[in-house]
């Protein structure tokens, strides 16, 4: 189930005046099983990215290749409905995109159109609405009556529910509150658990550096970087400017110490690596 | 010190369940206070029930010694000005300046003062170059300050942000910040601001803040105060900002708490 692009470029408006490149020669191999953050400033071709891995837009030239599925500029649609099938996808501020009568039926409303029977849907729902930590005296209430972080779980149950093997996410975790943040992290990884492919961008580097096991940096449409978190956040500092990225806190902080006068073994990425290799620092004094 | 807003014994019932139940605050003139909770702990109620957009069950609330009734809901409203999370739901007018004078048509500012309180406005939050630009072709972070040049164009003594950064990129997150730091030194006591936030980066930069949880009062101070309650933090739902975490994980603390600069200049060799 893993995903290739081979050659990507894509346009808004190819073959007419108005083309506007956004995505150029993009040649990745997302692995099976493992969760991959897309990472970059706004404007760099992420959400143009993603929005290949099931479909919504295809490649103007070259290949995505999602498990035993070949997406080219000509495929026709009923062949994007079998992909969008394997590929859940949660957009940015997906509780914008609620709209039944009640939790249950929103969650329903995705298995429904992949030909699911009634009361199979309602099992998915549930399962998903489950998995989401959505608690069972809200099923039956309106979407709109849920706090903003209750609409985002629920907006994400829709995703889930048709139990796809690729999950992708535009920056599930922007506005929630600390909690809320930490139990999307932990979704992440019971998804990964699970055996899904899990794909997510994300602005908030601490979150790429405790869930992800590769990390793909865009830039002006282009990979700038892919590797795992290490590999990538211990690029040096200038590098990191020139993509117009931050560190994870922890190595901020680091940096700032280094230039400081205080320099440390190596460039920690976790706020206990970080207080772990200070208490030693202190320790040796 | 004159009271910008005053809340006496707040009660408020939503779906048959106390939200807030004998709340009390109070906000001193040109304070800025930072109103800090988790998701559903009644921080954006309270700012809809300040605004009336929402009707309290029992209790006062006063702001600038005039009490919050039917009759001065209108009047209230217009010395409080609100930004909302989403950048996107604000908009009404074709241009950042359409934008910006559709509050001032609804005040009946004569029209040949528009132009001087539209530039004002767009000046202060350091979008004067974006006038004719069509809003939907601005970054997250620019939607803000438009929307908060429009509440600042009509004067308002007190604004009020709710969230109004969680839906932008750390850059646009950024410029706001730095924006409300201009418009303090700007206005200084004259504006009093009250931003509604989880990010504790925000709340630093506030004079006070009052932390809420499921509608009560949990901690009310300066932020070197708040921050020094980690544990209190955390059983809120709340984080400290970096710097506070990474305090109560080391062996050897300072004595106070510290903001990132300062505990970078403690654990600095100079410092030894």
């Amino acid at each position: 189930m893993a995903i290739t692009f081979e050659q990507v470029n894509f346009s808004y408006g190819a073959g007419t005046t108005l083309a506007n490149p956004i995505l150029h020669d993009i040649n990745i191999t997302i692995a099976d099983h493992q969760v991959t953050a897309i990472i970059g400033q706004t404007g760099s071709g992420k959400s143009t990215l993603i929005q290949h891995l099931n479909g919504l837009l295809k490649p103007t030239t070259g290949q995505v290749i999602v498990d035993d599925l070949i997406v080219t500029n000509t495929t026709k649609e009923k062949q994007l409905t079998k992909l969008r099938a394997k590929v859940g996808m949660v957009f940015q501020f997906p509780e914008n995109q609620l709209f039944a009568n009640t939790v249950l039926e929103d969650v329903m409303y995705g298995p429904l159109n992949f030909g699911y029977k009634t009361d199979e849907a309602k099992q998915s729902a549930q399962s998903a609405l489950k998995m989401v930590n959505v608690a069972e005296n809200l099923w039956q209430k309106s979407p709109f009556e849920l706090s903003g972080g209750q609409m985002r779980r629920v907006a994400m149950a829709g995703a889930l529910a048709s139990n796809p093997d690729i999950v992708v996410m535009d920056e599930p975790a922007a506005g929630l509150d600390p909690k809320g943040q930490a139990e999307l992290l932990a979704l992440v990884s019971n998804l990964k658990e699970a055996g899904k492919l899990v794909v997510f961008i994300s602005h908030q580097m601490d979150h790429v550096v405790s869930v992800a096991d590769q990390v793909i940096v865009m830039q002006d449409g282009h990979v700038a970087a892919q590797g795992t978190p290490a590999d990538v956040f211990n690029r040096d500092i200038d590098w990191f400017k020139s993509v117009n990225l931050d560190l994870p806190r922890a190595g901020q902080f680091a940096e700032q110490l280094r230039a400081n006068g205080v320099s440390l073994s190596r460039r920690p990425l976790t706020l206990a690596e970080l207080a772990t290799m200070i208490n030693e620092e202190y320790e040796h004094e | 010190m004159t009271k910008a807003i005053t809340i006496n014994n707040l009660t408020y019932q939503y779906d048959d369940q106390d939200l807030f139940d004998g709340f009390n605050l109070s906000v001193e003139a040109g304070e800025w206070v930072a109103l800090v909770g988790h998701n559903g702990s009644g921080k954006s109620t309270l700012a809809k029930l300040i605004v009336g957009l929402i009707v309290a069950n029992g209790g006062d609330i006063d702001v600038f010694g005039e009490r919050l009734t039917v009759d001065s809901v209108n009047d209230i409203r217009a010395q409080i000005g609100m930004v909302f999370q989403n950048p996107d739901n604000q908009f009404v007018g074709a241009t950042v300046a359409d934008d910006v004078a559709f509050g001032l048509e609804n005040i009946e500012l004569p029209s040949d003062e528009m132009p001087q309180r539209i530039d004002e406005a767009l000046h202060t939050v350091g979008m004067e170059n974006f006038k004719e630009r069509e809003p939907h072709t601005l970054s997250g972070g620019q939607k803000q300050r438009v929307a908060l040049a429009s509440v600042l164009a009509l004067g308002p003594k007190i604004i009020i942000l709710d969230e109004a950064t969680a839906m932008l990129d750390p850059e646009g997150r950024a410029t706001i910040m730095t924006t409300l730091q201009n418009l303090k030194a700007q206005f200084g006591a004259e504006l009093t601001l009250i931003t509604i936030t989880h990010d504790m980066d925000e709340a630093a930069l506030a004079d006070r803040i009052v932390v809420i949880n499921d509608g009560r009062l949990i901690l009310d101070g300066s932020p070197d105060v708040v921050f020094s309650k980690s544990q209190t933090m955390h059983d809120n739902g709340l984080e400290l900002p970096f710097a506070g975490e990474l305090t109560a994980r080391l062996t050897v603390k300072p004595e106070k708490y510290l903001d990132e600069r300062e505990l970078i200049h403690w654990l600095s060799p100079s410092n030894k």
